[in-house]
């Protein structure tokens, strides 16, 4: 009843915008200048850029995610003023009479005298949106890194609200949301597993990447998917104007990337890959455990756009990327993702701007096994095929209207075994469909508010074909029940409105407040602490429901000296329904219906962010510190009671700063400091066949001690020429050797063993590396 | 089977990974003591044990107080007999007139201080160990390997307990026919890395258990619980109603011992 009514209400919603819509197309009888921003040297377009009208600064366009902008104003002449963060701002006349037709080249400010690190590319004070950042890939590069890998998902863990999920981790909380409550989009496509070897790194090659934006829960209407946050990762469209080679060799990985023009100005491709060989030197070592490890991963990023004709432009971008695990021929597994889009954007008039992309997403792991006697292959595979259409109507400065619908195919095999001797029977494949259709407005009623509103109706539907269960109230199986594999098994249907408003107090601050309702679909099930390739996907059923978070959040945000200093304090409280747990001891990694080993249950989560960013001088960097609780109840768990989630840190503290010691010389310092994750530990202990057996009384009521990390970087610029340049980097992580803890253990006291004892593992003590950077 | 690649994947991460280790103190709360039953009923014998402890505390020394003074009856509900257990030693419950047969369902049942735990569980068919011999694991190390024949019909579950020099080790071994229902297995018994080492001169005895599916289930949760590397670690799940930690377990052996001489 709930979700019929709800989407009545959201149909009414969308209606009425249209109408708005409509309206604003006949009632516009002005001219538009219109075009795209790119930069001078590359040609690459420029995301989130703004051109505001110098003599009435409130009147202005930001471009679009393909460098697009449309700005329709009365005729007369104006000065249009261009702001894009390490470009210099550019004023440009333009005389509006008619219809025109302007492409801005924007110039790059001289890096040597100016590093920014990681910066809010749009004023953080008048931007609607809260809970979100944009970072420039390449302003990253002064932070220090661990093995020599600059990563853009260690540098979003530096933010506020987000929190490391632990060394040898890639995955991050935010808002303390779980890790696979994060949408991760490579070019519009999903990332299912953004981690190589085993999370050490990401999946991510920043060479290869343009710009990142990461929304806290916070995303426009646009997204849709996860409850928690949106990675919102572009990859670089390839220089048009000429060809460049830039790569990396360090200590255990070597990267190269290429790119150029097809055709000078009209289409572009790049092409980058890297490799580590740290296998390589595992041969020489005289330990036959070790010689017959393997331990690698490769990827490659390549992209091809090309300019059909003045409306119409084609994109093609792909991903792929793999890790092998091995030990000799007894035991293999390799992973990996494979994305690909292809996109048009068409121009169907100045004012509306259509993108329409096919995308493919795939994430698979194989495990062969070869041992005793018994040898068998595994593989499990998740693969989408996602339609996508989206209008940008440049309707008049006051509103930029957004309308558009994804419809997503997912098709997930569960680790399907084959070997000479097996005897099961494997799962068909699970199908669903995930649709959702959008429209949203970006509206400046006047000077002082700025208000993005808008709706997402997702239709999440359950295809047969695989076994759907009946559940008896103890959680047992009652019922197996068979559907055709075309019969609709279940239709879940839910509006999700999304709202976000800035209200400017003065010229340099300003309150934000915001509204939005997220629904997930798809769940990863894992029961292990670290992240693992065979963590599994799986989609909402007849009785896995999707997952559901209500998020506000208010906002103050204050810019001082010329905006030199960014400061804001948000505060947030979420409240998600149908989040899922497991049972105590339950298996959740063979193929037995997963379903009587989940339960289900609410979380809520609350917290405040603080920060202080310093933008622009020879000394730049922020501080970023976050108060929060995080807290699950779910019936069978804990006595029923409320418990900490994992993840809940009550303190979590960021310090980064960069240094611009001389024009060859840049030093930069990390820290974090946080809370350790709640976790279980023996309340006592038990013999049972001879042995101590811990015993366990209460869900995540004890603390990992907390965690604390300097990492320490230098760069020094070795050759600055026009067609050629290189550079060194060095970089201590872990600085002061903190012994940080990765896990905990209980075990007998081996030189007494009428005692126990707890033993702490740590990762990474002082890890130094060294890599060499070239671009010509 | 399956679950064994997180070992190998740990296995080969822990060859190449750096990490240390270090002894910390953590305040652990004292829970209140539980009751710890272990029970068996085996078809190779008459003669029965039930054992009954209690938990303590961590920082505790490892003595588990023996609970005396508890009746304690084993019912074959199949035959329709019950027997009263008499306490030897403290804690140490026995019963030398019950011979486990195949089939049948056992009960236990025992009250202590006002307290009752039950269990249930029914002897499978037996299967035989055809062989052990001495191989070597895929980590090098000097294992037993054992062969048996896995019945035609589906559902069969395995613990295979280990003696070194007589004495139980603490690798916990088990399997059932999911995947290899009806074959001949000839497997190693290895748990990577870490497990314990036999050498030259000692003896080595596999007693092969079949046990029901609860029991399987117990010593899978069990093993969790030891490995300690579950997201969230928890008790290991008992088939004793009432609130105990521990097990039931009617179960057949067969086993065979061989000198390893390597």
């Amino acid at each position: 009843m709930n979700h019929k009514s709800g989407s009545n209400t959201g149909i009414r919603y969308i209606f009425t915008l249209v109408l708005i819509f409509s309206y604003l197309i006949t009632s516009a009888q002005k001219f538009t200048v219109s075009g795209t921003i790119k930069d001078k040297k590359s040609g690459e377009a420029l995301i989130g850029a703004t051109l505001v009208v110098v003599s009435d600064p409130t009147i202005g366009v930001v471009t679009n995610e393909y460098g697009y902008y449309s700005l329709t104003l009365p005729k007369g002449d104006y000065k249009l003023l261009f702001r894009y963060v390490s470009y210099n701002t550019q004023e440009i006349p333009v005389m509006l009479d008619k219809n025109t037709k302007l492409d801005i080249l924007a110039e790059p400010e001289d890096r040597q005298l100016k590093e920014v690190v990681v910066s809010s590319k749009v004023s953080n004070v008048r931007n609607a949106q809260m809970g979100m950042t944009k970072m420039n890939v390449q302003e990253m590069k002064a932070l220090p890194v661990l093995f020599g890998e600059r990563d853009v998902m260690k540098m979003v863990q530096l933010l506020p609200g987000v929190e490391s999920a632990g060394d040898g981790n890639s995955g991050f909380y935010v808002r303390g949301g779980a890790i696979d409550q994060n949408l991760i989009l490579l070019d519009e496509a999903i990332v299912y597993n953004p981690s190589h070897l085993l999370g050490f790194f990401s999946t991510f090659n920043s060479d290869a990447l343009k710009d990142v934006t990461l929304y806290k829960g916070t995303a426009p209407a646009q997204f849709g998917g996860r409850l928690s946050s949106v990675m919102d990762v572009k990859m670089n469209d390839g220089n048009d104007k000429e060809y460049h080679v830039n790569g990396g060799i360090g200590l255990i990985s070597s990267k190269l990337s290429v790119e150029g023009p097809i055709v000078k100005d009209k289409g572009s491709f790049l092409i980058s890959g890297r490799r580590t060989y740290a296998d390589i030197f595992l041969g020489l070592s005289p330990d036959t455990n070790i010689n017959r490890s393997r331990l690698y991963f490769y990827d490659l990023n390549t992209k091809f756009n090309y300019k059909l004709t003045d409306k119409d432009r084609l994109f093609l971008s792909g991903y792929f990327g793999k890790d092998q695990l091995g030990l000799g021929s007894v035991f293999g597994i390799n992973w990996g993702n494979a994305t690909g889009t292809l996109r048009w954007n068409h121009l169907i008039n100045a004012k509306l701007f259509s993108n329409t992309s096919l995308i493919f997403s795939d994430y698979n792991y194989n495990i062969t096994v070869n041992n005793s006697g018994f040898s068998a292959k595994i593989h499990s595979e998740i693969r989408d095929w996602n339609l996508k259409e989206e209008l940008d109507y440049f309707s008049n400065p006051k509103n930029t209207i957004r309308i558009g619908f994804s419809s997503i195919y997912h098709t997930i095999t569960p680790g399907a075994i084959t070997g000479a001797n097996i005897t099961t029977t494997n799962k068909p494949d699970n199908h669903t469909w995930e649709n959702g259709i959008y429209i949203s407005n970006a509206w400046k009623p006047n000077s002082r508010w700025n208000i993005d509103y808008g709706i997402r109706l997702s239709i999440f539907t359950v295809f047969g074909g695989t076994d759907m269960y009946e559940l008896n109230e103890k959680g047992a199986i009652k019922d197996t029940l068979k559907y055709g594999s075309s019969e609709v098994v279940k239709n879940y249907i839910n509006p999700e409105p999304r709202f976000s408003a800035s209200y400017t107090l003065t010229e340099n601050s300003s309150l934000k407040a915001a509204y939005t309702r997220n629904t997930q679909s798809l769940h990863l099930i894992s029961n292990s602490t670290s992240s693992n390739p065979t963590d599994k996907w799986v989609a909402t059923n007849n009785i896995i429901k999707p997952e559901i978070a209500d998020l506000g959040s208010l906002g103050y945000f204050r810019n001082l000296k010329n905006n030199m200093y960014e400061l804001s304090v948000e505060g947030y409280y979420k409240y998600s329904q149908n989040q899922i747990d497991y049972k105590d001891g339950a298996n959740v990694l063979n193929n037995d219906a997963i379903e009587p080993k989940l339960l289900f249950g609410q979380g809520r989560a609350y917290g405040l962010e603080f920060s202080a960013h310093k933008t622009q001088g020879k000394f730049t960097g922020w501080i970023s510190y976050t108060l929060s609780k995080t807290e699950t109840q779910i019936n069978g768990i804990n006595n029923n009671k409320w418990y900490n989630a994992r993840q809940d840190r009550t303190h979590n503290l960021s310090v980064v700063g960069v240094y611009e010691a001389s024009k060859k010389w840049t030093l930069s310092a990390s820290f974090v400091y946080y809370t350790g994750d709640a976790v279980s530990f023996p309340s006592g202990k038990s013999n049972i066949l001879n042995q101590t057996v811990f015993y366990y009384t209460e869900r995540n009521g004890y603390r990992m001690p907390a965690y604390n990390r300097l990492d320490i970087g230098a760069t020094r610029q070795l050759a600055h020429k026009k067609h050629y340049s290189s550079e060194i980097s060095f970089s201590i992580y872990n600085a002061y050797g903190q012994q940080n803890p990765y896990i905990i253990t209980f075990q007998d006291d081996p030189n007494d063993p009428s005692k126990t004892q707890a033993l702490q593992t740590s990762l990474f003590r002082f890890v130094p590396s060294v890599s060499y950077n070239f671009k010509f | 089977m399956k679950h064994n690649h997180i070992i190998y994947i740990l296995a080969v991460a822990s060859f190449i990974l750096p990490s240390c280790q270090k002894v910390i103190h953590i305040d652990l709360n004292a829970a209140d003591p539980k009751y710890v039953i272990e029970g068996n009923v085996s078809d190779q014998t008459a003669i029965q044990t039930i054992k009954i402890s209690k938990t303590v505390s961590f920082e505790s020394s490892n003595t588990f107080p023996a609970v005396s003074g508890a009746l304690v009856t084993i019912t074959d509900a199949t035959a329709g007999t019950t027997d009263t257990l008499t306490e030897g030693s403290a804690g140490m419950y026995m019963t030398t007139a019950m011979a486990g047969t195949p089939g049948h369902t056992y009960q236990l049942y025992i009250r202590s201080e006002g307290k009752v735990f039950t269990s249930t569980c029914t002897m499978p068919q037996p299967v035989t160990l055809d062989s052990l011999y001495v191989s070597k694991s895929v980590f090098g190390n000097t294992r037993g390997a054992i062969v048996y024949t896995d019945p035609a019909a589906k559902g069969n579950y395995y613990y295979f307990a280990e003696y070194k020099n007589g004495v139980q080790t603490d690798n916990i071994y088990i399997r059932n026919d999911d995947l290899v229902n009806g074959q001949v297995i000839d497997q190693t018994l290895s748990r990577g890395g870490g497990e314990s080492k036999l050498e030259s001169g000692d003896y080595l005895t596999i007693s092969l258990e079949c046990i029901d599916s609860a029991m399987y289930q117990f010593y899978y949760t069990l093993q969790q619980t030891k490995n300690q590397n579950a997201a969230t670690p928890a008790n290991p799940q008992s088939n004793i109603v009432g609130g105990a930690l521990g097990y039931f377990s009617a179960h057949t052996s067969s086993s065979k011992s061989v000198l390893i001489t390597q």
